[in-house]
């Protein structure tokens, strides 16, 4: 018997020996394809964020800290850094023996003019290999603004080079994008010997791509993702990181639009338009930030309450129609939207939609900024138009109290925060996603089952 | 409301939780009491935040009765949250705050275990009439995670732990003494570890100076020497180390070939300086041959009157080299990662493998009786993906190192085979 079972020991051995699969080393070589939404312009740091690819710019740029998938600041052009006492002037030490891919060396004034052509506010004066950042208020969170893709360091001007993991070799503005690796990046050079990417495509222009085999990685929108996995294409999702709000034009002018405002709050059913609109691509939220994030979001949760809208409405004063503006580009904002019209409806509130820009009030996205939660906030805010946060000693008190202050202002109603996704070919090796949505590229490599 | 007790359970659970079934049936229960030992402690850290905030509680109501509530939104297991529910009624009490019924209480406080990023947030909504409640809320550190319990089978592979770091740990040697004493390769420095007091302590760190970046998935090699400490191999460099006085290293670029195997066979390979792989050239040759098609490891296995040497290939295949003939095998399905061993019961070495499973590695002997591979251990499962694989200088142990999937901390493995199990 014992004999017996050494030999079925040892042949479901030898099996299984045969069956598993290997645990490769990743391997050199190859190029990979993608293709993107957007149509960038112009490749610095500063366009790049601004028409939300900070991906791409990952790519060709680095920033002098980056932040961890913890949100903790880690090193990157800069090897270390010190706030003097107050927070309002930061000395970082610059990694040595880095280039820019046109050849020249990472030195301490070229570092400078780039942050200051970024943050005309800071003043920042090159040290032997040190660099010294002057912000007019304290900064206590500096190293996490600098880990901002737009804060990516650049030399050269128009033509601007970066010491990232790729450089250009290729770029026809808005559509396409070839990019080789650096093969003295001094993170080390990516696997994929080059990349291939295309601008402008639809989401569904993308996976028939995928499908055909002519990409092989496809961004994939909060609401077909959950239909992406059901068709079998290998998904990776973020954490839910877009901000989906109203944001208002203008703070209210007084009590009754304050009360207009809430009751229009109150009336929206957003866990049913991401349910049903969105697919479940996201987490309906009352927050600025998502919970996941902050810890404390789910105190800001809003439940629609239509009896209690009604009572809003009574107290508010509607002249005319609240017009909210939405992307016509965008087909989800264009349904919500709706939604959100309708649900107003129901609590006696007129609103009326328009795709002109100007509104009332505006259907907006928000990426998440960072991961750090005072930067995040912070962000938000200026993208949504808000007061400018403050935090205090920085404790998660003070960060809920600030996000508080923020929403009591009555300028936004926060809906939903979307997932962001990605389809990849079986062959994709490594590719990972920051739960803010960020790609992390230089460990991709190509398996032996790429078509 | 997501729940993550399972999570947590692994969270909670011993550093070496995984090495325990290797272990004999004494040393075992030795774990487990060590594992309720440190679960204890763990739980005990719950007190001092459970203290604080039922402060921030007292202060808000008064001395008086209150209901409590718990909502669990983190990853702290359902046993953890009881627990904490009674360090909260303990410490109410402490500031005249008595727990009871909600239908008796003037005020109900509800306590959300929330978490974010990087730490644990725990909330307190204090209702006290009809009024807005109060927010009371105290944040500390989370440990990214740790490693999971689990019970494995009885194995002839025994595992045991040896150092852990953030930075990738390439190689690590011990040097057996009094104190017992371990070298450590990373990418950036060579560090020297004292074993004192049940624990590795470092006691020194040499950077490695060089020009050039090293390549992505860095590899690199201790070597022990006789006339001197250690020569360390990196992609495109060579350190020397030197005990003039102190301690200290030298590294300069270099070209030259690693040692494979064990430096008794003789035989090097050069190793591609930009990339994760040995070119195939190999010095001063196996027998007539003298280069194998690129490679990422290579184990040695004695015959009688020659060397097999196997390769781990690039290509993804095994390739089996005698000095005469090279014969592939396609039908392996080993890792990138493979390592010589010998085990004191058996006149030949033996080949230790990677293989991947659905989200761990593992490792597995085979002993290579004639040119087939036959398995001779189980599979030990690892919690995370191996980053290396070297066989130790006396080929009686080698050393593993791997990702833990759970910290991502690079985990050293001292690996030696017994048979009889």
């Amino acid at each position: 018997m014992r004999r017996f079972n050494l030999l079925l020991f040892v042949a479901s051995s030898v099996i299984w020996s045969v069956a598993a699969n290997a645990a490769t080393r990743p391997h050199y070589g190859g190029t990979v394809r993608v293709a993107m939404h957007e149509t960038p312009q112009s490749l610095d740091p500063l366009s790049l964020a601004q028409v939300g690819v900070p991906n791409i710019s990952r790519f060709l740029f680095d920033t002098l800290v980056v932040l961890d998938d913890r949100g903790f600041a880690q090193p990157a052009l800069a090897t270390t850094w010190q706030a003097e006492p107050g927070n309002q002037r930061w000395r970082l030490t610059l990694r040595s023996g880095v280039s820019f891919n046109d050849g020249a060396n990472l030195e301490p004034t070229a570092v400078a003019a780039s942050l200051r052509a970024a943050n005309p506010d800071w003043k920042v004066l090159p040290v032997s290999d040190m660099i010294i950042v002057q912000t007019g208020e304290p900064h206590p969170n500096l190293p996490a603004e600098l880990a901002l893709p737009r804060n990516g360091i650049v030399h050269g001007n128009p033509q601007v080079s970066g010491t990232g993991p790729f450089a250009v070799s290729q770029y026809v503005a808005g559509k396409h994008l070839s990019l080789v690796a650096n093969d003295q990046y001094w993170g080390g050079r990516p696997f994929v010997d080059s990349m291939e990417i295309d601008f402008g495509q639809t989401g569904r222009d993308q996976m028939t791509s995928l499908d055909l085999g002519r990409i092989d990685l496809a961004e994939v929108a909060p609401e077909n993702i959950r239909r992406a996995r059901a068709e079998g294409h290998t998904v990776q999702s973020s954490s839910p990181a877009e901000l989906m709000a109203l944001a208002f034009a203008m703070p209210p002018r007084n009590d009754e639009e304050i009360h207009l405002r809430n009751a229009l709050a109150l009336s929206i059913d957003m866990p049913a338009i991401n349910n049903v609109v969105l697919q479940g691509g996201g987490e309906a939220t009352g927050a600025l930030l998502p919970n996941w994030l902050s810890g404390y979001g789910f105190l800001f949760a809003r439940v629609q309450n239509t009896e209690f809208a009604r009572t809003e409405r009574t107290l508010g004063k509607q002249s005319g129609p609240l017009v909210l503006a939405y992307d016509s580009q965008d087909l989800v904002a264009r349904t919500v939207a709706e939604r959100v019209m309708l649900n107003a409806r129901d609590a006696g509130i007129t609103v009326q939609l328009t795709t002109n820009g100007h509104g009332d009030m505006a259907l907006t996205r928000v990426p998440l900024p960072s991961l750090n939660t005072q930067t995040a906030l912070t962000g938000v805010a200026l993208a949504l138009q808000l007061p400018m946060p403050s935090f205090g000693n920085g404790s998660a008190n003070d960060l809920y109290s600030a996000e508080k202050t923020l929403l009591q202002s009555h300028r936004v109603i926060p809906l939903v925060y979307l997932r962001s996704g990605v389809a990849l070919q079986p062959g994709i090796r490594n590719f990972n996603m920051s739960p803010d949505g960020a790609w992390q590229m230089s460990n991709v490599w190509l398996g032996s089952d790429k078509p | 409301m997501r729940d993550h007790s399972h999570q947590y359970e692994r969270v909670r659970a011993s550093y070496n939780s995984r090495i325990l079934p290797m272990l004999p049936s004494r040393a075992r229960w030795l774990g487990c009491a060590l594992l309720l030992i440190g679960q204890l402690c763990f739980a005990s850290d719950w007190h001092s935040p459970a203290a604080q905030l039922a402060g921030k509680i007292s202060a808000a109501t008064g001395p008086g009765v209150i209901a409590l509530e718990i909502n669990n939104r983190s990853s702290i297991s359902a046993a953890d949250v009881e627990q904490i529910r009674g360090f909260f009624i303990s410490e109410l009490a402490t500031g005249g705050v008595r727990v009871w019924q909600p239908d008796q209480a003037a005020a109900v406080a509800k306590v959300t275990l929330s978490e974010n990023l990087n730490s644990y947030i725990w909330i307190a909504e204090v209702q006290q009439g009809t009024g807005e409640p109060k927010i009371a809320m105290i944040s500390m550190d989370r440990p990214p995670s740790s490693l999971s319990a689990q019970n494995a089978p009885l194995l002839t592979l025994h595992a045991t732990q040896l150092i852990s770091q953030s930075q990738p740990i390439l190689d690590l040697a011990v040097l057996e003494g009094n104190p017992r004493r371990a070298v450590v390769l990373s990418g950036s420095a060579v560090s020297v570890f004292d074993f004192k007091d049940g624990h590795w302590l470092q006691t020194q760190s040499l950077p490695i100076a060089h020009a050039t970046s090293f390549p992505r998935d860095i590899r690199g090699r201790l070597v022990l020497r006789k006339d001197h400490l250690f020569d360390a191999y990196l992609p495109g460099v060579i350190c020397h180390s030197s005990e003039a006085g102190s301690l200290s290293l030298n590294c300069s670029r270099s070209d030259d070939p690693w040692p494979l195997a064990i430096a008794e066979f003789g035989v090097s390979g050069f190793f591609a300086p930009a990339r994760n792989f040995f070119t195939g050239v190999l010095t001063p040759g196996i027998g007539k041959q003298r280069s194998a098609p690129a490679f990422y490891s290579a184990a040695a296995i004695p015959k009688d009157k020659y060397v097999l040497w196997i390769f781990g290939g690039v290509d993804g295949q095994v390739h089996l080299l005698d000095g005469i003939n090279q014969q592939t095998s396609s039908r392996l399905r080993w890792g990138s990662d493979i390592a010589g061993i010998r085990a004191a019961c058996r006149p030949e070495w033996l080949v230790l493998a990677t293989a991947q499973g659905d989200e761990e590695d593992s490792i597995q002997a085979f002993e290579i009786p004639d040119r087939e591979p036959v398995a001779a251990s189980q599979k030990l499962p690892i919690h995370g993906r191996v980053t290396a694989l070297w066989t130790q200088q006396n080929g009686k142990a080698a050393t593993a190192v791997y990702r833990n999937a759970d910290t991502g901390n690079y985990e050293a493995l001292q690996l030696t085979l017994v048979c009889g199990q």
